[in-house]
């Protein structure tokens, strides 16, 4: 013990006195490291994201849309679905305890307490709008079946358009402008923080669907998106498959004919993400791997440099009574300590890294003590690997032929 | 009479060079007694530093055998020899092999470094040692901003650490002027006073001339003279 520590101070002094080369292999590994960070801290990110996006979404819920999503765009598509389909499924669809029939305004503006916003949309929803989508309110109540049945003039405000005409006062109670028409604010949503469907989630506005139809003249039969939540999770396979044959039973679509509406389920949200999250992986973990192994390859390379002009300190080591091991041990704690610094700058750019990616909103990641530990294990194992060769060679370097230089 | 520090019998050493056989020791016998001071004399190409090696536990004889204070170190392994060299011997070198980034102190230290005694007393041996060879204001210079003699003494000291039985000296002088060489072999007979075995290796006659016994080698064989 004593001797490894020797040695270790050693291996220290060795490395001060070899600053460039030092910095050289740090910065090879670190470089290494630093995109093994980003890839699992985004990966992290990733699957959190849709995590909550299922929470949000519900592992009990199907968001069905009208039109066929796969051959056509937002905006694009046809309404089909009905307010009759939404009143059948209540009936008749087992399992199923809320339908909630759902409609979007595009590019209303807000104004109220002298500030004024442009909303890139606002949605038309039924009672309960908040509990439907696993939305806590912030301050003040949901919508009511009784506002919905007679088109009261109320509305949820998102948090950020609370925030930009209200600042930190409470909204609730107060009215505002929907282009000209004034709504009062019943309650606030809490803050969401992700984005779907065109801009930030938390900038919407809800109100009953009834108002948005009459007030702004939208068709009165259709909607454009209908949520339904079932008992039994479990079951959300069948489930889904029980609402696709009504709702084409409905439509009368006959055999061999394509859905005119589609159905989603957390499940497929989960799967879009997860084929989304694969393609970040391949990509940013060839690059991390090809980074670190470039990393290893200067280390080792800096590495057979420094024992062979070290030469004479090994043999004056061995002549002076150092045994193989301890020379093996300098050579790979060398190593040792600059592939561990090397993971401490890497961590460090990766984060400073992925924070920026995160601010300028390209990436969400998390940090965890996972990447910590998996950083300085990889940086271990590169030292260890790639160090191993010339530590050895090094150990065992015959004492008069390296004292002969 | 006193038993022998070191005893050579019938030591030879052979060179394989391509498929020819050098034999480069032939059959030498020496025997050294504790408190020696040496001096093994011979132009280059004579085998002494060959011999100077296998004194030195950093070869093997081919044939023969070579006893340390009574024990044959001809069939130890190299780790064996590492820690036997560790506490028997002290190397001073021609060119001083000095550790270039290290402090005169951690040059010292270093063969201490080696062996069981703690840091704390191997520290305070070192400053001594420095000091008895003249360096005790500049532990903390490093090689190069010290002259030629200085690291030499550096060397010197380093070679002392572990209070080896023998000090090995190859052409301790070699690199220096004649007033720091003269220097440098009094403090050797300081040591060798004692009670340090030395042993010196050199080609220069007036080197050696300190020493109290002289040994000449040519082709491989020795003859005793002075």
């Amino acid at each position: 013990m004593l001797q490894l520590m020797r040695i270790a101070v050693m291996a220290h002094h060795a490395l001060m006195a070899y600053k460039l080369r030092s910095l050289f292999v740090i910065c090879g590994v670190g470089l290494g490291i630093a995109s093994l960070t980003i890839i699992v801290a985004s990966v992290d990110g990733a699957n959190r994201k849709a995590l909550e996006i299922v929470e949000f979404f519900g592992p009990d819920a199907v968001f069905v849309l009208g039109g066929n999503i796969t051959t056509r765009a937002v905006g694009q598509r046809t309404l089909t679905l009905s307010y009759d389909d939404a009143e059948r499924i209540r009936q008749s669809l087992p399992g199923a305890y809320l339908v909630v029939p759902m409609r979007a305004k595009r590019n209303l503006t807000v104004r109220g307490n002298g500030g004024s916003m442009q909303l890139p949309v606002v949605v038309g929803a039924t009672a309960r709008y908040a509990e439907v989508w696993n939305w806590p309110l912030a301050e003040g109540t949901d919508l009511t079946e009784k506002q919905v049945a007679r088109g009261a003039k109320v509305c949820l405000i998102g948090d950020t358009p609370a925030r930009e005409l209200f600042g930190t006062k409470s909204p609730v109670g107060k009215t505002v402008l929907l282009d000209s028409l004034p709504v009062q604010i019943v309650g606030r949503l809490a803050y969401r923080g992700f984005s779907g469907g065109g801009g930030s989630i938390d900038e919407r506005i809800i109100m009953p669907i009834t108002t948005l139809t009459q007030r702004f003249n939208m068709d009165r039969k259709y909607f454009r998106a209908l949520r339904v939540k079932f008992h039994e999770p479990q079951y959300m396979d069948a489930h889904s498959e029980n609402l696709r044959s009504l709702l084409r039973h409905l439509h009368g679509l006959e055999e061999g004919e394509e859905d005119d509406f589609s159905i989603l389920t957390a499940d497929e949200i989960l799967k879009f993400l997860a084929m989304f999250k694969g393609g970040l992986v391949v990509f940013l973990g060839i690059t991390a791997a090809v980074s670190i192994v470039v990393g290893g390859f200067v280390l080792a390379n800096l590495f057979y440099l420094s024992v062979s002009e070290r030469k004479f300190e090994i043999g004056l080591k061995k002549a002076m009574g150092a045994k193989k091991w301890t020379i093996l041990a300098q050579f790979l704690i060398e190593a040792l300590l600059l592939t561990v610094a090397g993971a401490a700058l890497g961590m460090g750019l990766g984060m400073g890294f992925g924070q920026l990616l995160e601010r300028l909103e390209i990436l969400e990641i998390v940090f965890s003590w996972k990447i910590f530990f998996l950083s300085l294990g990889a940086a271990a194992l590169i030292g260890l690997v790639f160090g191993l060769k010339p530590a050895r060679q090094a150990a065992e370097m015959d004492a008069i032929e390296a004292l002969k230089g | 009479m006193t038993a022998s520090l070191l005893s050579l019998t019938d030591i030879t050493r052979t060179f394989l060079q391509g498929d020819q056989r050098i034999e480069v020791l032939k059959s030498i016998s020496l025997d050294i007694r504790a408190g020696e001071f040496l001096a093994l004399l011979g132009t280059s190409g004579s085998g002494k530093s060959t011999l100077m090696h296998i004194l030195g536990l950093l070869d093997r004889p081919s044939a023969g055998t070579f006893l340390l204070n009574g024990r044959d170190v001809s069939e130890m392994d190299d780790d064996g020899l590492s820690e036997l060299r560790n506490r028997t011997i002290g190397f001073i070198f021609q060119s001083f092999y000095l550790i270039p980034y290290a402090s005169a102190l951690d040059n010292v230290l270093l063969p201490g470094l080696y062996s069981p005694t703690s840091t704390a007393k191997l520290r305070k041996r070192a400053q001594d040692l420095l000091s008895l060879v003249g360096l005790g204001d500049r532990m903390h210079f490093k090689p190069s901003q010290l002259s030629g003699g200085q690291q030499q003494r550096v060397a010197i000291a380093r070679a002392l650490i572990n209070d080896p039985d023998i000090l090995l000296a190859d052409e301790p002088t070699g690199q220096l002027d004649s007033a720091t060489s003269t220097e440098i072999m009094t403090l050797m007979a300081d040591i060798n006073s004692q009670g340090k075995t030395v042993i010196l290796v050199t080609h220069d006659e007036s080197t050696a001339a300190v020493a109290k016994r002289k040994i000449y080698m040519e082709d491989g064989r020795i003859g005793e003279g002075g």
